[in-house]
């Protein structure tokens, strides 16, 4: 049976350490822009925690909440690319194809998450930091916009792996840099389409909530967290 | 001898800008991108034009095959993983420490493994870092997919020549009658 990744985020347990966005970044050659153009809206983040105060000081609590592509099941970004660089593929998954892409940046207007970048400079790293680049992920030139891939290098590494070992994959064996980061495991990755793993049971949970719902692009991270939050009157 | 380093990327293997080529002259311009040296380096890459792969020396793939070693024998990685390998001048030295040892290559070979030095190889196949590729051998090799499918008969060549334009309809139409996927994930990522 064809797979169908998806992740649940368990908001209860995130501390927003930000060890997801460090990996990601690591993980996937993510370049920094600097700060100069960071402030003009530039800057990349393929993971990123958004931060929600509760309550006047000194009575303060944080909430915290990690935001990567949705990979929705109804995505806008994909019905507005003019290339069909943006699509769904056989996984599920929402993918970006580079080579594809000519950089008209509906896609990350259209998103409403947005997780998605546009690449406005050619990526350099200072010397030595260009060599901590992982070979396996591409280098996105300028002009081309770029998203969270659920690592789909580490999807297909496994896929071959598996098939090489004539096997079913386990669940939790496949891990995006992000869940693998996570010391709360707050991240769950995993096959939707198996009833028995760990994230479909958690995308099942009661907790469970979709990001921005109500606009129906069925998104496949479901953020699990006590329902008492964001109603105004729980305290 | 040519000793200039090939500009292709292997696959996985990240070249370019990043791993120290010369810095554009046209600075960021997101025509002539730091992919490229010059135009007319990027007028070539457009249209897939590229410079034959020139070895140290005439190194020939027919006497070897002919006297029955195997391809898998040299490019060992092949059944492994993404990499088939150009083999070191220690696996060349595996045979030829006790086979044609009085030829002046071989001795040449000896010298220079004596020395701890290696053969400049450079790539005969892949694809430029833009075209976003990425090819694992393995599953190829386990789908039983003949070497000469892609690799062309190389008890024919001297040296290896790209005998097949491996363009994405190449790729596409083996993968369309083998029913391998197709998605563009497959491929580019």
């Amino acid at each position: 049976m064809a797979y169908r990744w998806g992740m649940a985020v368990d908001l209860d347990r995130c501390t927003g350490c930000e060890a997801c966005v460090t990996a990601c970044h690591a993980e996937n050659n993510i370049p920094t822009v600097g700060a100069g153009q960071a402030a003009r809206g530039r800057a990349m983040h393929w993971i990123r925690v958004e931060r929600y105060y509760e309550g006047d000081f000194p009575d303060v609590r944080v909430k915290f909440r990690p935001v990567l592509c949705q990979h929705c099941d109804a995505a806008p970004c994909e019905a507005v690319c003019p290339t069909y660089a943006s699509h769904q593929s056989e996984d599920g998954l929402n993918a970006q194809v580079y080579n594809r892409c000519i950089g008209t940046r509906y896609c990350g207007n259209a998103c409403m998450y947005n997780v998605r970048f546009f690449n406005f400079f050619n990526p350099e790293w200072e010397k030595p930091l260009n060599l901590q680049l992982n070979p396996d992920v591409s280098i996105r030139s300028v002009g081309v916009m770029e998203k969270c891939t659920f690592c789909v290098q580490r999807i297909k590494a496994a896929k071959v792996l598996i098939k090489s070992e004539n096997r079913d994959l386990k669940d939790g064996e496949l891990q995006p840099a992000c869940a693998q980061a996570c010391p709360t495991t707050a991240l769950v990755f995993g096959d939707l389409n198996d009833p028995e793993s760990r994230v479909a049971r958690l995308s099942h949970s009661p907790r469970g909530t979709k990001l921005l719902e109500d606009l129906g692009a069925e998104p496949k991270v479901t953020y699990l967290q006590k329902q008492a939050w964001y109603e105004p009157d729980a305290h | 001898m040519v000793t200039a380093a090939c500009t292709f990327a292997s696959p996985g293997q990240p070249s370019g800008t990043w791993a120290g080529a010369p810095p554009s002259r046209w600075g960021t311009s997101p025509v002539v991108t730091p992919a490229h040296a010059s135009a007319g380096d990027a007028v070539r890459g457009f249209f897939g034009i590229r410079p034959d792969a020139r070895q140290p020396f005439d190194f020939s793939h027919q006497i070897h095959l002919s006297k029955g070693v195997l391809c898998t024998d040299c490019h060992t990685g092949v059944e492994k993983g993404p990499v088939a390998g150009i083999p070191s001048i220690n696996t060349c030295m595996i045979c030829h420490s006790q086979i044609a040892t009085d030829r002046p290559l071989i001795k040449t070979l000896t010298e220079m493994q004596e020395k701890g030095r290696e053969l400049d190889w450079q790539r005969v196949y892949g694809w430029v870092p833009e075209a976003h590729v990425r090819f694992d051998h393995a599953p190829h090799i386990r789908a039983k997919v003949e070497c000469s499918t892609c690799h062309g008969n190389l008890a024919e060549q001297t040296v290896a020549q790209r005998a097949v334009n491996m363009n994405m309809s190449f790729c596409v139409s083996c993968h369309k009658s083998k029913q391998a996927s197709n998605d563009c994930l497959t491929c580019h990522y």
